[in-house]
């Protein structure tokens, strides 16, 4: 490990504090980061990364403190003052300028132009071992797309620090082990790295120091190797660590009759799927991004036209699917894109909450009665909140999850679909809708889990469906592993590239 | 073809325009002659120059409502200091500087001071028209010197000096937007204003310098105006920006910002001044034009986005057709120390 030296030091905070209103959300945060130096860092809902990050690169203004980045001051909030410091944030939702190309997206705010660099970028796509389109219009990326192209953009600035915010969280295993190897040959060029997950793993693979932030203060700071997971788990929540760890939480084997059957059906994107889920049942439904699940699930919801096949909701088929049908019918989705597709952000939570109801409440509504609604499920699944008047978008990502989560229960399901639940959710919040979503088992809804954390499947189902290029690849019933998962998931795949 | 068509609107509307031009060519002889041409060129000056303002404002993703009553005031400026024995060339700096500070006002409104563009120019809309009023004591600006009007004169093949400068403004905007970096930027902030933040785009100044490139259009509008009818009412460039607006949209302009070409803004302005035109050849009364050009421009839209509806079918069918070649080679087996690596690789 490099030595703390003052020449050394790629960033330096100190004494960083902010609130917004009256809320203290970082009390004096100082933190260090050596040149060549790969720093994990961690903490939980609302701890204060995202502000810190912010702040550091230039988005949002401190209320106190300094910033040096390579010795220099960043004297006022200017992302393009941090950037001309040689500092650059790759944020964990991608910034998209959907009427420009992808090259154009990358190259923005550069100096040379976008058809000079595109050398540059290209050598990079092929680095990572990724696909990208640079001459398409940049709207039709996937998310995992957008996300390559925002660490594109951190890599092709040359940025001498380096903030990663979750840049994992939409890859696959495969331009996660890519990304890394880029990562490491950055370290080795001097490039000091922030690196903020909620994945342990990938935090012991990649991260030589470590440091937990928690309520807007730094809890644990130090080489990585001389804490466990434990400690760190247990420095991020104050709750003791006796509930925390992933323990597994499969369930029996005795699951109640077939709630939903899905028999051939086909769509954009897939095609021939067919499955059952029983009440209270977990099925995981896996594969890689990009493999057809969220467009399976769409029109599994009424989103999108089925080409053919047929949905069986307990013994009744549900013919010309819509949303509002299936939530009538039972059938509950919660989309994969929080921000885009499930909440109303600028609505208060109880709104939200009531969305899915909002056809059945009566023509005058009764805020009283929304919010008590809110605020029960607000205590039962902590929520952290001002109160339900609060806009969505003013909570952390684990707590917009939780809502959606509320909104998706007000419904009463019987079936849920759950897309890609826990994606930029904390390993607290995490571990509290595990345990949701085993409890809604126990009470007899027959879940559907897509996601593409395969640990997450491993943990969560009593059964995986795994799907490949718009089919199925494989069911597993048991002996459910990741190795198994992933060789399901990626081997066709891998034939279909071959 | 259809991806042609619609990645680009200048053609379509071009096209429109010629079969247009030839049905009235059969059904009027003498539509189809170059004063017809020279006519509709100088009639569309003043939408052009709106316009071309109004578009850098929707580019970065405002509205700018203000231009008609900019027009205005700066017209004023320039006919009562011309009145009060100005020499021209002063009376025109005055008269551009007017719209610079009036666009300058309403940039600062809407990017320093945070108010929505809407809302801020439809306040400023107001109260320009309410200074001009008040400078020109409510009464008409006649008796305008031969100097001014002389500009609006033909130099040769049926254009004016105004003709020339307004077309060399197009070629500098479209210059300016395509092959600069700050014009870059106008997209950029219009298409993601975060992101554009993020990525170190001075937002800002972008949306401020939009403001002030449409005032300084309007304040040139303003001068055409002055100069082609020789007097300035009350009531100079009123409804001129709602007009502007739908030259943009009909021009390809998208309103959520971002997207948009300085061809299409000329194209889509020349087409609704050539119907005006049209109907007096067909001799269809003066009345029946705001009919018809709101309908030719509901017609255009909608064509417009089903065409849209269908490419993105098509893309969309495209895409998920890589799908339909898999299954066969997911049957045999795959190379297994190929999926280890992989299996590896995720853990």
């Amino acid at each position: 490990m490099t030595e703390d030296t003052a020449a050394g030091r790629a960033a330096q905070l100190t004494g960083i504090w902010k609130s917004y209103g009256p809320v203290p959300v970082l009390k004096g945060v100082s933190l260090a980061l050596q040149k060549g130096e790969v720093h994990a860092l961690l903490g939980g809902n609302g701890a204060g990364k995202s502000t810190l990050m912010k702040i550091m690169s230039g988005l949002v203004p401190a209320n106190a403190g300094s910033i040096e980045i390579h010795g220099e001051p960043l004297t006022h909030a200017s992302p393009a003052l941090a950037q001309q410091l040689g500092l650059y944030l790759v944020p964990q939702e991608a910034h998209i300028l959907g009427n420009q190309s992808v090259l154009e997206n990358i190259c923005l705010g550069l100096r040379p132009s976008p058809r000079s660099l595109r050398k540059r970028v290209e050598q990079l796509i092929a680095e990572l071992a990724v696909t990208l389109d640079l001459d398409a219009q940049a709207a039709t990326l996937e998310i995992a797309e957008r996300q390559i192209v925002e660490i594109l953009r951190g890599l092709i600035r040359d940025a001498r620090v380096l903030i990663l915010d979750e840049p994992t969280s939409a890859l696959t295993p495969f331009e996660v082990h890519a990304l890394f190897q880029r990562v490491r040959k950055l370290q080795a060029q001097g490039v000091g790295i922030f690196f903020i997950s909620h994945k342990l793993r990938e935090i012991r693979e990649i991260c030589g120091t470590i440091s937990v932030l928690r309520d807007g203060a730094v809890v644990l700071s130090g080489p990585l190797d001389t804490y466990s997971d434990a400690e760190i788990i247990d420095a991020m929540s104050r709750v003791a660590t006796g509930d925390a760890p992933l323990a597994s939480t499969r369930s029996g084997s005795d699951h109640g009759p077939v709630r939903l059957a899905v028999r051939k059906l086909s769509g954009e994107g897939f095609r021939d799927i067919s499955l059952e889920v029983r009440a209270g049942e977990v099925l995981g439904l896996a594969g890689v991004v990009g493999a057809g699940r969220t467009e399976f699930s769409e029109t599994l919801f009424g989103l999108r036209r089925q080409s053919a096949g047929s949905v069986t909701l307990d013994g009744v088929e549900l013919i010309r699917r819509s949303p509002r049908g299936c939530i009538d019918a039972g059938l509950v989705y919660l989309p994969e894109d929080r921000q885009q597709n499930g909440l109303f952000l600028e609505a208060p939570l109880y709104w939200n909450a009531s969305s899915y109801l909002i056809h059945r409440l009566p023509f005058l509504l009764r805020p009283g009665r929304e919010r008590s609604l809110f605020n029960g499920f607000r205590q039962s699944m902590g929520i952290k909140c001002t109160g339900p008047g609060q806009s969505a978008k003013a909570l952390s990502g684990g707590n917009q999850q939780k809502v959606l989560m509320a909104k998706c229960l007000s419904a009463k399901p019987k079936v849920l679909v759950l897309d890609e639940p826990t994606r930029g959710v904390d390993v607290a919040a995490r571990n509290d809708i595990y345990a949701l979503i085993r409890q809604l088992a126990a009470e007899g809804v027959a879940v559907i889990l897509i996601s593409s954390d395969f640990d997450e499947i491993e943990l969560l189902a009593d059964r995986v469906v795994v799907m490949a290029f718009g089919r199925l690849g494989g069911e597993l019933t048991e002996n459910i592993s990741v190795d198994a998962i992933a060789r399901l998931a990626f081997g066709a795949g891998e034939q279909a590239h071959a | 073809m259809l991806n042609l068509v619609a990645r680009n609107r200048v053609l379509m509307l071009l096209a429109v325009m010629a079969a247009a031009c030839l049905a009235l060519g059969f059904a009027a002889p003498g539509y189809l002659s170059a004063a017809t041409a020279s006519v509709i060129l100088s009639n569309s000056l003043v939408l052009l120059l709106i316009s071309l303002g109004t578009m850098l404002v929707i580019l970065t993703r405002n509205i700018d409502v203000s231009s008609g009553s900019i027009l205005g005031l700066s017209a004023a400026t320039l006919g009562l200091s011309l009145n009060a024995g100005a020499s021209l060339p002063l009376a025109i700096a005055l008269c551009i500087l007017t719209g610079v500070v009036a666009g300058a006002v309403n940039g600062l409104l809407v990017a320093y001071l945070r108010i929505p563009s809407i809302v801020a120019t439809l306040g400023t809309l107001g109260l320009y028209r309410g200074i001009m009023l008040i400078q020109t004591g409510g009464r008409w600006i006649e008796d305008l010197p031969q100097g001014l009007k002389a500009l609006a004169g033909g130099i040769g093949f049926g254009v004016s000096i105004l003709t020339v400068a307004v077309l060399a403004l197009f070629a500098l905007a479209w210059i300016f937007l395509r092959r600069t970096r700050f014009g870059r930027y106008f997209y950029a902030v219009g298409d993601n204003r975060d992101a554009a933040h993020h990525l170190g785009v001075p937002v800002r100044r972008v949306q401020f310098t939009a403001f002030v490139a449409s005032g300084a259009c309007a304040a040139i509008a303003g001068l055409i105006f002055a100069a082609q009818i020789g007097f300035i009412p009350n009531q100079a460039g009123n409804g001129v920006e709602l007009k502007a607006i739908a030259v943009n949209v009909l021009g390809g302009v998208s309103l959520l910002g971002g997207s948009g070409s300085v061809a299409g803004v000329f194209t889509a302005a020349i087409f609704l001044t050539s119907i005006d035109s049209a109907l007096v050849f067909l001799k269809i009364p003066a009345f029946w034009n705001d009919f018809i050009a709101g309908a030719i421009l509901l017609t255009v839209l909608l064509l417009d986005g089903r065409i849209r509806l269908l490419i993105d079918r098509r893309i969309r069918a495209r895409r998920y057709a890589v799908h339909d070649r898999v299954p066969q080679a997911a049957e045999t087996p795959g190379n297994h120390a190929d999926k280890t690596l992989l299996a590896e690789a995720s853990r």
